[in-house]
């Protein structure tokens, strides 16, 4: 059971305790509320002071020592939740006005009808429940919030932000997601005999949900990349194992790529994702075949192709997420893989991987303007230097 | 994203427009399931309006499939736009879900 209300009743004519006991004794009784009294402003503020958890007070005005008007200003500093109701004369709208501009809740007349009284009480009691309810749900939101930007440092964290230091070639990527947190990632891995593995993956779905599966996504994935060599064969397994137990449906579009620094040999394979932007050192620009591979985490004992080109020195290969490719402008078109391919075509395709991975996010960036961000945005790029 | 249906003798086909996307996947996902009934043997999504389909909206799509799968009710979609069959393409999805040029060919495929 709840535990009663509790009315401080402040008023120097002492007539007024026993009235109230025995007009409210209903609602004593029922255990609704409890009162408390004072004889004055001065003795309500020990009382409020002291007691710490009265809810409602209720009080005359004209009083020795400190009068109803003064009490009303200093309730607030006690505490701030709790509600006045004020006692005044009949048609003393003056003193009417002054408490209700100092905070008073209501105000009765005397002489009082205990039945509006009452009426008053409730009313000011659930304007308080209420209150209370707005507050800690304020609390609670604000506790969430935190915990996303804990959640986003973290996922945060675990994405690169240190970057191969060779001469022979260059890496740099970023992610921006949408919200708090995301469900793009990119990884870089240190394998055997000095050959980098890269991925580049976006699942469906954004905030909290894709950023859990993308945690699993990622784990797996880096797991099973260390084990086995071959491109499709990390998609195949990693997507035996999203699918294993993957209640929720969402997948994951990845692309893993091997690289070997020694020749420029890039071998890659697409799990339902964009295919890799190829930039040649003369400036031009192609799109790398899709290796028709489905997204993982969707259908069981899939097999995916895998694709290979070599990279010449001064070439760049550009992995990306549509959130890329599909940005909107504010006339709702989209950046298109053309926008893509105008930042490296030409003079571009000498900007190398950090340089390139910063102008694709400026350029999407202006283009986007002031429309807002719907998905989240991530590109790898690597550079074959030497 | 605005979602119309029809029944013909041998399928219900459901037309959407506009844009799917993560902000109303969800939404577009109910909409859809709730126009189809335990008698539909054959459902078909027309996407002729469908401008737009993010990840998200591909996630409600193959949603609604597994639903109707688990109760031996056949699906497909027809009518794609160029872009959203080029999501449907690279994501794979062309190779689990049946996909028709046209309404007509949808429904004589599934009807029949």
């Amino acid at each position: 059971m709840e535990l009663p209300y509790k009315i401080l009743v402040v008023d120097d004519e002492p007539d007024l305790e026993p009235l109230m006991l025995q007009r409210m004794r209903r609602y004593i009784r029922q255990g609704r509320y409890t009162f408390v009294f004072a004889r004055n402003g001065l003795e309500a503020l020990d009382r409020l002071n002291q007691d710490g958890d009265i809810d409602m007070v209720l009080s005359d005005i004209n009083m020795p020592q400190m009068d109803g008007l003064t009490l009303l200003e200093q309730i607030p500093k006690v505490d701030p939740d709790i509600r006045s109701v004020i006692i005044s004369a009949y048609g003393d709208m003056k003193n009417i006005r002054t408490a209700m501009n100092r905070g008073a809740f209501d105000f009765v007349t005397k002489p009082v009808d205990f039945k509006d009284l009452q009426i008053t009480i409730e009313r000011t009691l659930l304007h308080m429940q209420e209150w209370r309810e707005a507050l800690s749900y304020r609390d609670r939101l604000v506790s969430i919030q935190n915990e996303l930007e804990v959640a986003s440092r973290i996922q945060q964290s675990i994405l690169p932000s240190e970057f191969p230091d060779d001469p022979r070639y260059q890496l740099h990527g970023h992610m921006e997601p949408a919200r708090d947190v995301g469900g793009d990632f990119f990884d870089i891995l240190d394998l055997d005999r000095g050959r980098m593995g890269l991925a580049i993956a976006d699942v469906s779905d954004k905030g909290v949900p894709a950023a859990l599966f993308m945690m699993s996504c990622r784990t797996l994935l880096k797991g099973v990349a260390i084990g086995l060599a071959e491109p499709g064969a990390v998609l195949s397994e990693v997507n035996q194992l999203l699918h294993e137990d993957n209640e929720t449906f969402l997948f994951v579009t990845v692309l893993y790529a091997l690289y070997d620094p020694s020749n420029g040999d890039f071998i890659y394979a697409s799990g339902g994702h964009d295919a890799p932007l190829l930039v040649r050192a003369d400036g031009s620009t192609t799109l790398l075949p899709l290796t028709d591979g489905i997204a993982l985490g969707v259908l069981p004992d899939l097999e995916y192709r895998q694709h290979k080109i070599r990279l010449e020195p001064g070439d760049t290969i550009v992995l990306y997420t549509d959130g890329v490719t599909e940005a909107q402008n504010t006339d709702e078109k989209p950046f298109e893989v053309k926008g893509l391919q105008n930042i490296f075509t030409g003079p571009g395709s000498s900007l190398g991987a950090r340089d390139g991975t910063d102008a694709v996010f400026q350029q999407v960036r202006d283009f986007m303007g002031k429309a807002a961000q719907f998905d989240d945005i991530t590109c790898l790029t690597l550079h074959r230097d030497m | 994203m605005d979602i119309t249906s029809r029944r013909t003798e041998d399928a219900l086909i459901v037309s959407a427009e506009g844009r799917v996307d993560g902000a109303n996947a969800r939404k577009f996902q109910k909409a859809v399931e709730n126009v189809i009934t335990d008698g539909d043997q054959a459902v078909i999504l027309d996407m002729e309006n469908l401008s737009y389909i993010s990840s998200a909206g591909l996630r409600s799509i193959l949603l609604i499939a597994k639903g109707l799968q688990k109760r031996s009710s056949k699906f497909a979609v027809c009518a794609l736009q160029d872009p959203i069959r080029e999501v449907f393409r690279i994501v794979g999805f062309d190779k689990i879900v049946s996909i028709y040029d046209s309404q007509g060919e949808a429904v004589k495929a599934l009807g029949g």
